[in-house]
């Protein structure tokens, strides 16, 4: 595959000592490009998402998950990180006491050397930068790593620290989900600030709406633990009209027939 | 189980040169040798007394030791010069081994009294005299009758009436010799007057096992207000036992912050006697044990008058095969009515083999009262692990931010901004984080 991409090999995984949740995952996001991956819940989207990153509540029970070519399944989660791999978690642990300043700096200097620490006005620079592409005020990165966030705090600081840390690639886990249409849009041109050449990544997402302001270069939809159809960004309106069912009847699985079909919200 | 043996050298005869060396009054002497007989008369703690439960009894063991009667040597160390350089303290006193080595800064309020406890026996008698051995007597344990018994010097505060002391105030107590020690600390605060005092314990390696005792005793007067420090990063020689109690009249407020870094071991017992309505204490512990270190925390908070309230928060971190107990009881007395009192304890454990033991106890005796006691002892949040390493930060910092956040709850409510600084870098230092060392 190309050199420079993201590439997921037949990944199969469980939780640990527990059910297969990841049945033989085939995907590639080469860099550059924008990718969606939409499914209906319990699909295995977000477990895609933290094996990925390093999880250490899954097992990885065959596969492999490359970055530019290399395995990174041999490394712990600092190392993938390391590596150029960035998760935007659903859910966004608090940690009081460690401002977010101090915290981004922390991790910048765990990509250098030692000795070699981002200067003071680089840092500040950068993140000013980040902060205003949120559209945030400048007196939040001095509070405490999400404590006493709102939800839409949460994951807005999800995408600052994105801009801020610049990794290769990215995967998004259902930022958009608990978002209103405002919150949204700020999300979306977050993640479109990071859009170039050198980035990128896989948005993960129930809901077709995100699409319509970060849209995606190619659409995987994923069902019992694969990925059973990839299409193009129409893909995505089909699903949000249509459902998921239809998918998985497709691809061979029963119809669930639950509330896959999604609420037309948004543009 | 390990009994505790007698000490040959605490004797009469030890206690009488004592006396005589200080050219001490004769109700002083009576109180030493008093003090002695009750030493004498008191058992041995056991594994099976209630407040001693799960203490590694035999760590605090004195036989053997002989009596420290001052240091090798009078200089005052890097190390202790530097601390009261980076502290928060105006004016300090540096006590080494029971003698005064150094007394630094100067403090410009009339009529308040902070010098050493010999140097007040002689020239505050009537003061010492009224308020010594009144919050902490020999009747309290065995350790603290040995204290009372063979003190050899220490603090004294006096605040009068009215004056608020602008700067804080600290004491820095040293050593550069093995054996067994006691120390003795008494503070003052007058009728609405308020002060900030730090005791700070603090050597270099000192190369032999020192056993240092301490006693702690404050009496606060209607309306006074006291922030108070204890903090113990005493080389890993030393075991320490300490007892701090307060007695609190009318609209009184005290703060205190209890820190265990040092030693070998260290067992420190805050105490606070309520006993005026409208009384307020606010008692703060923290604790960071490494490399085996046991510490041992016994809280009292006693209501003995309605309307007043306490609230305690002791949180510790583990590592390395080290041990932690906290034992707490809120006693309310009957007629304590409106009474709040809070107490909390959390252990964060950073490996399988250390352990932390929790013991919150409540005897309420009135009706009319809000008290509620909480303890959990728990391994570091995989998640919030999981989560710090995702974006990079290597192990040996990802613990370091989540001990941080951890003990963020009590050190946000630390007022002293160096003395915060303080304890962030030795708990850096201890968790070995790259690129920190603690300072001297």
């Amino acid at each position: 595959m190309s050199e420079h991409s993201l590439e997921i090999r037949d990944l199969h995984a469980r939780v640990a000592d527990g059910e297969a949740i990841l049945n033989g995952v085939n995907l590639v996001v080469p860099r550059g490009e924008v990718h969606a991956l939409m499914g209906p819940n319990g699909s295995g989207k977000s477990t895609l998402a933290k094996v990925m990153a390093g999880d250490p509540q899954y097992e990885i029970t065959g596969g492999d998950v490359l970055i530019d070519g290399e395995s990174i399944l041999a490394l712990e989660p600092d190392e993938r990180a390391r590596a150029g791999l960035y998760l935007a978690f659903q859910y966004p642990v608090e940690v009081p006491g460690v401002s977010i300043a101090n915290f981004l700096r922390l991790a910048l200097n765990a990509r250098r050397e030692e000795g070699d620490e981002i200067g003071v006005m680089e840092f500040y620079a950068r993140l000013q930068r980040a902060v205003k592409a949120l559209d945030w005020d400048e007196s939040i990165i001095e509070r405490n790593l999400h404590e006493g966030f709102s939800g839409g705090e949460k994951k807005r600081s999800e995408i600052l620290q994105l801009l801020v840390l610049e990794p290769s690639y990215a995967i998004l886990d259902e930022t958009d989900s608990g978002l209103d249409v405002d919150a949204l849009k700020v999300v979306a041109k977050g993640v479109n600030a990071a859009r170039g050449p050198e980035f990128g990544a896989l948005v993960i997402t129930h809901y077709q709406r995100l699409l319509n302001y970060i849209v995606p270069d190619k659409v995987h939809v994923m069902a019992a633990g694969r990925i059973v159809k990839e299409g193009s960004k129409e893909l995505a309106m089909e699903l949000d009209t249509r459902g998921y069912d239809w998918v998985r009847v497709e691809a061979g699985l029963n119809p669930v027939g639950d509330d896959e079909h999604a609420p037309r919200v948004g543009a | 189980m390990a009994l505790l043996k007698d000490n040959a050298a605490v004797t009469e005869a030890a206690v009488d040169a004592l006396i005589a060396r200080f050219g001490e009054p004769d109700w002083l002497a009576e109180e030493r040798r008093a003090a002695l007989r009750t030493y004498a008369a008191t058992p041995h703690p056991t594994s099976r007394d209630e407040v001693w439960r799960y203490t590694q009894l035999e760590r605090f063991a004195i036989d053997g030791l002989e009596l420290v009667d001052g240091p090798r040597d009078t200089s005052v160390v890097d190390r202790v010069s530097m601390r009261i350089l980076d502290s928060d303290a105006e004016a300090a006193l540096v006590i080494k081994n029971g003698e005064v080595v150094q007394r630094a800064g100067h403090v410009g309020e009339s009529g308040l009294i902070f010098t050493d406890l010999r140097t007040a026996v002689r020239e505050h008698e009537a003061l010492v005299r009224e308020h010594l051995y009144s919050v902490v007597n020999a009747t309290m344990s065995k350790a603290a009758a040995l204290d009372a018994a063979l003190w050899t010097n220490g603090t004294f505060l006096y605040v009068p009436r009215d004056v608020e002391v602008a700067l804080p105030l600290g004491t820095f107590t040293t050593a550069d010799r093995g054996g067994l020690s006691a120390g003795r600390t008494l503070i003052i605060v007058d009728v609405n007057a308020k002060v900030t005092f730090v005791d700070e314990y603090t050597s270099e390696p000192i190369g032999e096992r020192l056993a240092h005792h301490a006693a702690t005793e404050i009496v606060l007067k209607d309306g006074a207000k006291l922030r108070y420090v204890s903090l113990q990063n005493w080389s890993r020689e030393v075991v320490q036992q300490n007892k701090i109690r307060a007695r609190l009249a009318r609209d009184a407020r005290l703060e205190s912050l209890t820190v265990s870094l040092g030693g070998d071991a260290a067992r420190a017992e805050v105490e606070v006697d309520l006993e005026g309505p409208g009384s307020e204490s606010e008692m703060l512990g923290l604790y960071f044990a490494d490399e085996g270190q046991h510490y041992n925390q016994y809280t009292l908070q006693h209501h003995a008058s309605d309307h007043a309230l306490s609230d305690l928060l002791f949180k510790g971190a583990l590592r390395d095969a080290s041990t932690a107990v906290y034992s707490g009881v809120i006693v309310v007395d009957p007629g304590a009515q409106k009474t709040d009192a809070y107490q909390t304890n959390r252990n964060l454990l950073l490996d399988d083999e250390s352990e932390a033991v929790s013991i919150p106890q409540l005897e309420i005796k009135a009706n009319d009262v809000r008290c509620s006691h909480g303890s959990t002892t728990g391994p570091v949040p995989e998640d919030q692990r999981f989560y710090l390493m995702s974006r990079g930060l290597r192990p040996e910092v990802a613990e370091h931010v989540l001990v941080t956040g951890f003990l963020h709850e009590v050190m946000s409510r630390v007022t002293l901004p160096k003395l915060a600084q303080y304890v962030e870098r030795v708990v850096q230092a201890k968790l070995g984080v790259p690129g920190v060392k603690e300072k001297l």
